[in-house]
């Protein structure tokens, strides 16, 4: 086996597989947009923003102030996820989950520097997303004041549930084109191994390679242009051959010739 | 593939030199015709066999056409089939199979008895004959060496077509006869390796290695220089 790695002959290679790259590309895309349509649970996210704010006398807005929200808020980040919070929302919504599974389903994050936190939660129905969320964001508001006797959390926007529900996952163009991708290289890698397993002499390099060889010549596909007709030309010359004295023959075939060619 | 082989078998081969004098394919005849006159050394090479390493690679339709070609060029020219396993000359010229090389070499009959005209001008033709239990002795005997000896009065040159290399011995016996040897092989079925393994069977039986003939090669439209000259 050669080692040495063509670019060009690599190139030359793919343009000749090219139909069979196209069809397992387009094979691939229409296999992930199936999938992604029929197969895969559309999921749908809801999300509540709560207001984080230190009121009360010092209700002040200066630096530190807010500094020391922000450090608080990274604490209640932690808590809304945290089993006190999620088995009061399944205790609620008399949820069929466990604590850890609907931990999975809830994202909570806040952006940087700010006092509001959002509470994002998955679920393949977005009735029930609205209401998680919901949920999440009214215990955590009753539950933290029993916890840090404080009462600093408002809800900003409560979940709501839209009139035509659009899943986020899955998203059937990002399947497709990650599918388009796959399949292409699928194509490629296999046009490729294809190429290699395939050791049998294609060009006139492949002859001047072995030493002692040289090409006369090449020689085209010859074109069949009477394919129906020649078989069956013989096939009456065979029986004709069988029948007649081998004395005949030799006229027989001396016409035919002048005759087919 | 099944239907390729049996299609193979029964369908005479393609004479395209002959139905059509000016396609490109006659011109690469040429073109093959003309390199192995400036590969011979001597001008008193006469004979020439045309073989393959392994079968249907388009032995018998190279050697037809190319002695087609040569008597083109005013040569007298004769045609053997010396494929005595599986001889198809009476297939491709539609011809009686009856007398050939094997009734010669048992010494029945006279050579320019069983010799057959072509139709095509200084083109002769040798068929196999019946197809003896004992090919590869036949074509080691005496009776070979005196027959080629014969023929070599008689014509120009003497083409011989012959079994595939790697399966038989008699090609083997043959290109150690003939002057010179013509490889043919069919582009994207003939593996590289047999390729080889056929150069050191030729280089072993001593044969003079003319060269290589690309059957069904396909010219990309880039490179086809030949197809804008002719039609």
């Amino acid at each position: 086996m050669e080692s040495t790695f063509n670019i060009k002959e690599t190139l030359r290679n793919f343009k000749r597989r090219l139909p069979m790259i196209l069809i397992m590309t387009l094979l691939f895309i229409v296999l992930s947009g199936v999938v992604s349509y029929t197969l895969m649970k559309p999921i749908y996210q809801a999300s509540t923003q709560i207001l984080i704010n230190q009121n009360g006398s010092t209700a002040e807005f200066n630096t530190q102030n807010i500094d020391a929200n922000i450090q608080l808020i990274s604490t209640y980040n932690v808590i809304i996820k945290s089993p006190a919070i999620l088995s009061g929302v399944i205790e609620e919504l008399k949820l069929n989950e466990t604590v850890k599974t609907l931990n999975e389903q809830i994202t909570v994050s806040s952006t940087e520097d700010s006092q509001v936190v959002t509470i994002d939660v998955e679920d393949p129905s977005m009735e029930r997303a609205v209401l998680i969320a919901n949920t999440t964001a009214s215990v955590f508001k009753e539950e933290i004041q029993n916890l840090m006797k404080v009462d600093n959390v408002n809800i900003l926007a409560a979940a709501e549930m839209p009139v035509t529900p659009e899943p986020i996952k899955p998203d059937p163009l990002l399947n497709m084109a990650i599918g388009a991708v796959v399949g292409f290289m699928l194509g490629a890698g296999l046009s490729i191994l294809l190429d290699q397993l395939n050791t049998t002499i294609r060009t006139e390099e492949d002859i001047e390679e072995i030493p002692g060889l040289q090409v006369l010549g090449i020689v085209s596909p010859v074109k069949d242009d009477k394919k129906a007709k020649k078989p069956s030309v013989y096939i009456q010359k065979r029986e004709m051959m069988e029948n007649v004295e081998k004395d005949k023959i030799q006229s027989v075939s001396t016409t035919k010739i002048g005759g087919t060619y | 593939m099944l239907k390729k082989i049996k299609s193979n078998r029964s369908v005479p081969r393609k004479l395209v030199v002959r139905t059509n004098s000016n396609s490109v394919i006659t011109e690469q005849y040429r073109t093959i015709r003309s390199n192995i006159n400036f590969s011979l050394p001597s001008e008193d090479m006469k004979t020439i066999l045309f073989t393959s390493p392994s079968k249907e690679e388009g032995k018998s339709t190279t050697s037809s056409n190319m002695a087609i070609v040569y008597a083109e060029s005013g040569k007298r020219v004769l045609l053997v089939d010396a494929d005595m396993r599986r001889p198809t000359l009476h297939h491709t010229f539609k011809m009686s199979n009856r007398l050939g090389l094997s009734n010669l070499l048992i010494k029945k009959g006279r050579l320019q008895d069983t010799v057959k005209k072509s139709g095509i001008p200084g083109l002769d033709l040798l068929m196999c004959g019946q197809i003896p239990a004992n090919p590869a002795e036949l074509l080691d005997s005496e009776a070979m060496d005196g027959l080629m000896n014969l023929m070599k009065e008689k014509y120009d040159l003497i083409i011989f077509d012959s079994p595939p290399i790697l399966a038989v011995t008699d090609s083997k016996i043959l290109a150690n006869k003939c002057d010179g040897t013509v490889l043919v092989v069919n582009t994207g079925k003939t593996e590289k390796e047999n390729v080889i393994k056929a150069r050191d069977a030729l280089t072993t039986a001593k044969a003079f290695i003319i060269g290589t003939v690309l059957n069904n090669y396909q010219v990309s439209k880039k490179d086809d220089y030949y197809q804008s000259y002719t039609s």
